[in-house]
C-alpha cells in the first residue's frame, strides 16, 4: 500500500510527542512532582501512533494502565494530561483519575484502565453499540501480553467474533507481565496464535516499526469498518523502563535490554525518514524542538493550575447525587 | 389497573422503554428465545428481534463489561446475570469499571446501564444460586441499587433505572416472579423513594424485596396481640429513603431491620447503623436486625427453610420490644 | 554417527496475509508436534542425532522434553548454541553450521522465506522443506513422519542426490554486488519500506522474475504461471512486467485470492542471462514474498536465474529408493 510522506511525518510527530511526554513524566516522577503510579510507554511508541493514523475522531479506543501513548496518539490534549498527572483541578479528570484513568469521550478515548484485561470487555460494548447504532465506527482495544492470560481476553475475543463486532484487538507484546517474562507467563510465543481459537485473523508484526504496524492496522480497520469482524494484531515490542516508574527492572537481562534498545523505534524511524528523503535531518530536528516546546508548555500549564478543592471530591460519583462532605 | 406478575412487571418496564428508544437493548445468557432463566424476557425477542434481545455466551465478565462499553458509547443497555451469585465472575466490570468511570474521568462520561440480578433463596438451588448479595453492591460508590417487591414497583423502578445516567443494579427476587399484584400506574418510580406498605403506630419494620410479604404476615400476627406494625418497603437501597425511615421511626419509636441476606456484614447492618446514628433519639428499644444464618445457603429443603429468616423471627423480635 | 538438522521457524505463518487473504494458520505448538513426528520417524530409521536451530519458542528443547516424558526418545537432541537475534539470520547461521557439521539432511519448517534463508547458507546438504508458512511455492505440504523418514533415508544413502532436484535460484545484484537470492520469485514493488514485510497488493508490483512458475502455485509467481509454465528442471526462468494495457490474466496471488492482473514484456531468461533495469525511484525488491532489499533511484538492479540453488529432496522418491535399498527390512 502507499503511505504518503505526510502521513509518515505525522506518525513521527506523534511518536516524538509520546517519547518526550513519557521521558518528562519519568523525570517529574523522580523529582516527586507526580504522585502515584506511572506506567510509561517508552519503547512502544511505534504502535499507537501507527494504529491511530487509521482512526477517525469518532472511533473509539480502550486503553491500559500504560495509556499515555494511546491517549496522545488518539489526539489527547497534552496540557490536560499533564495537569491530571499533577493532580490539578483542570486536568482531564479534575484530579480524580491520575495517570491510569485519563479519558476523553469527545476523542473516543474510553479511558486508560488500572485493571489489566478490563478494556477487552469494554471494547465489546463499544463494538456492540456501533453495530446496533449502525454506524461505521470502529473500536481499537489496546492491551499487553500480560492481559492475554485474563479470562476477559478470551471472553471478549469470543464475543467479538460471534457477533462480528468492529473491533481491532492490538496486543502490544512488550514481553513482560510486570516482572514475569512472556516465556514464563504463557506457553506460546506469538499472542497472534490465540486468534485461531476465536476464528479471527491473527497476525504478528514488528511493533517497533510504525510502517509495519500501520499496514496491518490499516487492513484490520478497513475490515472492521466494512462489517467483516474483528482482528487480532500482535505488535512485538519492548518496555524500555520497569513496569512502573521506580521499578528497577532487575529481572530484565542486560543483553535483552541492549538488543531492544538497538531497535528503539524513535531513532530507527527518524533514520528511515532521513535516509529515504521523507524528511531532512533539519526537519526532524525542527519537529523535535517543536514537540519539546509543547511538553514544556504542558508542564508550565499544569504547574499553574489550581489543586482541586476538597469538596470537589464528593461530586461526579453520580450524575445527580452529591455525596456528603467531611466536616473538618 | 391491571393484574401482573412480578416478572411481567419487569418485562413491561423493559418493553415500554425499548419501544420508545432503539438504543435500549437487553442482553444476557438465554434471554432470547429461551426467555430468560425465570421467563422474565419471554416473548421479547419476538417483539424486538435478536439484535436487541440478545443471547450472550456464558461469559459474565464480558456481559457486564459489554454493558459498560455500550453505555459509554451511546446505548442504554440492560444486562442480565442469570443469578446474582454469578456477579463474582463479572465483579471487576461492575465495581472497578461501571461504578467508577464517571468519577475517575472527572464526570465526563455517562454510564446509563441496568444490571438485572435475580436473587434470593427458597428454590432449593443451594449455595451458589441462592444468595442475596445486595451488600456487595450497596457498598460501592457509583452504583445505584433497587430491589422491587411488587409488579408495579418492578415496572416503575425499571423505567427509572433505564432512564438513569448511572449504573443501576436491579435485584429481582426469584420467589416473587410468579406473584401477581395490581399495577395501577405505568409511570416511573423515582429511585430513592420507599413506600409504606402497611401503616402502624407501634413498630417500624424496615425491609425490601420478598421480606415485605413476611413482614406483612408478621404484622397481621402482631396486630392480634395489639401491636400495630408499620411495614416500610425501601424499594431503593441506594439512594436510600432515610426520610421515610425517619418519618416512620419517629412515630413508632421501634425498628426492626429485616433482610434475607446473611446477617454478618449485610446491608441490614448499614440500615441499623443509620438508624442508630441518625434516629437514636426516637428509639425506645435497640434496633433489631434480622437476616439469614451466617452460613452458605444449604440445599435440603428443611435446612434451607431453617437458614432463611421469616415472619416468626420478626414476631419474636417484636415481642421482645414490648 | 548419523545426524539430521531441523530448522523450525517460530515466526512463520503469522504475517499479514492472514488478514488480507485466507492464508493457513499453523501455531507454534503444532510446529513442535511436527518436529516430534520428524524426530520419531528419523530415529527409527537409524538417525542418532537431531540438530535443532535455537529460537525463541524453544521448539528443540520442547521436543526433547515431550518425547523424554513419553519415554520414546532414542536419538539425541542437540540444540545449537549460538546467540540468536530472532530474525531470518538465525536460519542462515544454523543452516551454515549444520552443513559444516556434516548432517545428512536439513529439514526446514517454515514458508518460502525460511527455505530461502536456509538456501543462502548451504551448498551440498539435501534440503527438505515442510510448509508451515503461508501457502507456499517452495516448501511442500508434507506429513512430518514422511519428512523424518525421507531425511533419514537420504542420510544413509550412498547417492543422496539421486533422490533430489538441484533447484534453480535467482541472484539479485545491485550495482554489481550480490545482495541476496530468491528461490522462486523476485518482485519489484513500488513501496520503499519493508512494512509488514509480506507483499500482497498487485497494484504496487512493477516486475516479477521467477525461477519457475505454474498456475498451481500461490503467490506472485502465479502471475507468470498463468501465462506460461516453467518447470523446476527447465534450464530457464521467466520475467514479466505489470502495467496497464498488458495482457489480462487471472492468478492466485494469495491464498483464496484470485486477481486479474495485466502483464507485459514476457521474457524467457536462460540460466545465467542477466535481467536488469535502472531504478527510477525508491523501491523494494521482495524475495520469495517478503520485502527485503531497498533500491534507490539510479541503482542498477540485475537479476539472474542460475542453477546454484539447493538440493531439494523428493520425499516420495527417497522413500521408494529406501525400500529398494532394504532400509525398512527388519
Amino acid at each position: 500500500m502507499a503511505i504518503s510522506n505526510e502521513l509518515m511525518k505525522d506518525m513521527y510527530v506523534r511518536m516524538r510527542r509520546i517519547r518526550d511526554f513519557e521521558s518528562t513524566a519519568a523525570k517529574l516522577f523522580a523529582e516527586g512532582k507526580v504522585p502515584g503510579f506511572v506506567h510509561l510507554y517508552l519503547g512502544e511508541e511505534a504502535i499507537a501512533p501507527a494504529v491511530c493514523e487509521c482512526l477517525r475522531d469518532d472511533d473509539f479506543i480502550t486503553s491500559t494502565h500504560r495509556g499515555h501513548g494511546h491517549i496522545i496518539a488518539k489526539g489527547g490534549d497534552l496540557k490536560l494530561m499533564m495537569a491530571e498527572l499533577f493532580g490539578r483541578e483542570t486536568g482531564y479528570c479534575k484530579g480524580k483519575g491520575g495517570s491510569m484513568h485519563i479519558a476523553d469521550r469527545d476523542k473516543g478515548i474510553l479511558g486508560a484502565n488500572g485493571i489489566v484485561g478490563a478494556g477487552h470487555c469494554i471494547s465489546t460494548g463499544a463494538g456492540l453499540s456501533i453495530k446496533l447504532r449502525k454506524t461505521d465506527q470502529v473500536c481499537v482495544c489496546f492491551f499487553g501480553d500480560g492481559s492475554t492470560n485474563q479470562g476477559t481476553f478470551h471472553e471478549s475475543l469470543n464475543l467479538a467474533s460471534i457477533w462480528k463486532l468492529p473491533i481491532v484487538f492490538v496486543c502490544e507484546n512488550n514481553h513482560y507481565g510486570i516482572s514475569m517474562s512472556q516465556a514464563r507467563h504463557q506457553a506460546i510465543k506469538d499472542v497472534a496464535d490465540r486468534a485461531a481459537a476465536y476464528n479471527m485473523p491473527g497476525i504478528s508484526v514488528d511493533g517497533n516499526d510504525p510502517l509495519a504496524v500501520y499496514e496491518a492496522a490499516f487492513e484490520a480497520v478497513a475490515r472492521a469498518r466494512a462489517g467483516k469482524g474483528p482482528t487480532l494484531i500482535e505488535c512485538k515490542t519492548y518496555r524500555q523502563h520497569g513496569h512502573f516508574e521506580g521499578d528497577p527492572a532487575t529481572y530484565k537481562p542486560k543483553e535483552e535490554q541492549a538488543a531492544w534498545m538497538a531497535k528503539d523505534p524513535l531513532p530507527r524511524f527518524a533514520r528511515f525518514l532521513i535516509d529515504n528523503g521523507v524528511m531532512s535531518a533539519e526537519e526532524v530536528e525542527a519537529v523535535d524542538k517543536k514537540v519539546a516546546k509543547e511538553i514544556e508548555d504542558a508542564i508550565a500549564f499544569a504547574e499553574a493550575q489550581p489543586i482541586p478543592s476538597p469538596e470537589s471530591s464528593v461530586v461526579d460519583v453520580y450524575s445527580d447525587i452529591v455525596e456528603e462532605v467531611r466536616e473538618r | 389497573m391491571k393484574m401482573m406478575t412480578y416478572a411481567e412487571g419487569i418485562r413491561e418496564g423493559m418493553s415500554i422503554r425499548m419501544r420508545e428508544n432503539p438504543n435500549v437493548v437487553l442482553f444476557g445468557e438465554d434471554v432470547g428465545a429461551f426467555g430468560g432463566c425465570f421467563g422474565v424476557s419471554a416473548g421479547m425477542i419476538d417483539e424486538f428481534g435478536p439484535d436487541r434481545v440478545r443471547d450472550t455466551p456464558i461469559s459474565e465478565g464480558a456481559i457486564v463489561g459489554c454493558a459498560v462499553g455500550a453505555a459509554a458509547t451511546g446505548l442504554r443497555p440492560i444486562a442480565e446475570l442469570m443469578f446474582c451469585d454469578f456477579l463474582t465472575v463479572g465483579m471487576d466490570q461492575l465495581v472497578n469499571q461501571a461504578a467508577k468511570m464517571r468519577y475517575m474521568f472527572g464526570g465526563k462520561i455517562s454510564m446509563p446501564m441496568v444490571l438485572r440480578m435475580p436473587a434470593g433463596a427458597g428454590t432449593g438451588a443451594a449455595a451458589q444460586h441462592s444468595q442475596s448479595l445486595e451488600a456487595w453492591v450497596t457498598h460501592v460508590p457509583g452504583l445505584k441499587v433497587v430491589y422491587p417487591s411488587t409488579a408495579e414497583d418492578a415496572l416503575g423502578l425499571m423505567l427509572s433505572a433505564i432512564d438513569d445516567d448511572n449504573p443501576v443494579v436491579y435485584f429481582e427476587n426469584k420467589l416473587l416472579m410468579g406473584v401477581k399484584s395490581e399495577v395501577k400506574s405505568l409511570e416511573p418510580i423515582p429511585l430513592g423513594k420507599g413506600r409504606i406498605v402497611r401503616e402502624g403506630g407501634d413498630l417500624s419494620i424496615i425491609t425490601y424485596g420478598r421480606q415485605v410479604f413476611d413482614a406483612l404476615k408478621a404484622a397481621e400476627e402482631l396486630a392480634k396481640e395489639g401491636i400495630e406494625a408499620e411495614v416500610v418497603d425501601l424499594r431503593s437501597l441506594y439512594p436510600l429513603d432515610t426520610e421515610l425511615m425517619e418519618q416512620s421511626i419517629s412515630k413508632t419509636h421501634k425498628a426492626i431491620v429485616f433482610t434475607e441476606e446473611v446477617k454478618r456484614g449485610g446491608y441490614g447492618g448499614e440500615l441499623s447503623a443509620i438508624i442508630g446514628e441518625e434516629m437514636f433519639d426516637y428509639l425506645d428499644a435497640p434496633v433489631a436486625r434480622i437476616g439469614a444464618l451466617n452460613t452458605p445457603v444449604p440445599f435440603a429443603p428443611n435446612l434451607e427453610q431453617y437458614y432463611m429468616p421469616n415472619e416468626k423471627d420478626v414476631i419474636a423480635a417484636a415481642r421482645k420490644m414490648f | 554417527m548419523a545426524s539430521i538438522g531441523i530448522i523450525a521457524n517460530p515466526a512463520s505463518g503469522k504475517d499479514i496475509r492472514r488478514l488480507v487473504s485466507y492464508a493457513t494458520i499453523i501455531d507454534n505448538n503444532e510446529k513442535v508436534n511436527i518436529c516430534q513426528r520428524i524426530v520419531l520417524a528419523a530415529q527409527e530409521l537409524g538417525i542418532d542425532e537431531c540438530v535443532f536451530m535455537p529460537e525463541t519458542f524453544m521448539i528443540g528443547p520442547k521436543v526433547a522434553d515431550n518425547l523424554e516424558n513419553d519415554g520414546v526418545m532414542k536419538a539425541r537432541i542437540n540444540v545449537l548454541d549460538f546467540e540468536i537475534d530472532a530474525s531470518m539470520q538465525d536460519t542462515v547461521t544454523a543452516a551454515g553450521i549444520m552443513e559444516e557439521m556434516g548432517v545428512g539432511c536439513i529439514v526446514v519448517l517454515g514458508g518460502d522465506g525460511t527455505s530461502r534463508a536456509a538456501a543462502k547458507a548451504i551448498k551440498r546438504t539435501p534440503l527438505i522443506s515442510v510448509s508451515t508458512g503461508t501457502n507456499n511455492v517452495y516448501p511442500a505440504l508434507m506429513e512430518g513422519t514422511v519428512a523424518g523418514m525421507a531425511a533419514a533415508a537420504v542420510t544413509h544413502m550412498p547417492e543422496p542426490y539421486s533422490c533430489c532436484i538441484h533447484d534453480k535460484r535467482i541472484e539479485l545484484r545491485v550495482n554489481g554486488e550480490l545482495r541476496d537470492i530468491a528461490l522462486i520469485d523476485a518482485v519489484v514493488s513500488s513501496d520503499f519500506f519493508a512494512g509488514a514485510r509480506a507483499i500482497w497488493d498487485p497494484s504496487r508490483i512493477e516486475r516479477i522474475v521467477v525461477s519457475r512458475c505454474h498456475p498451481a502455485t500461490i503467490g506472485f509467481s502465479a502471475i507468470p504461471g498463468a501465462y506460461r509454465i516453467i518447470g523446476d528442471a527447465d534450464p530457464c526462468g521467466f520475467a514479466v512486467t505489470l502495467k496497464q494495457g498488458g495482457e489480462k490474466v487471472l492468478a492466485s496471488i494469495a491464498a483464496g485470492v484470485l486477481t486479474e492482473v495485466e502483464i507485459s514484456d514476457p521474457k524467457l531468461l536462460m540460466l545465467g542471462e542477466p535481467y536488469g533495469f535502472t531504478a527510477e525511484q525508491r523501491c523494494m525488491i521482495a524475495l520469495d514474498g517478503e520485502r527485503e532489499v531497498a533500491v534507490a533511484p539510479g541503482d542498477r538492479v540485475v537479476m539472474t536465474v542460475t542453477a546454484d540453488g539447493p538440493w531439494r529432496v523428493l520425499p516420495k522418491k527417497a522413500l521408494e529408493e529406501a525400500q529398494r535399498l532394504g532400509m525398512y527390512r527388519r
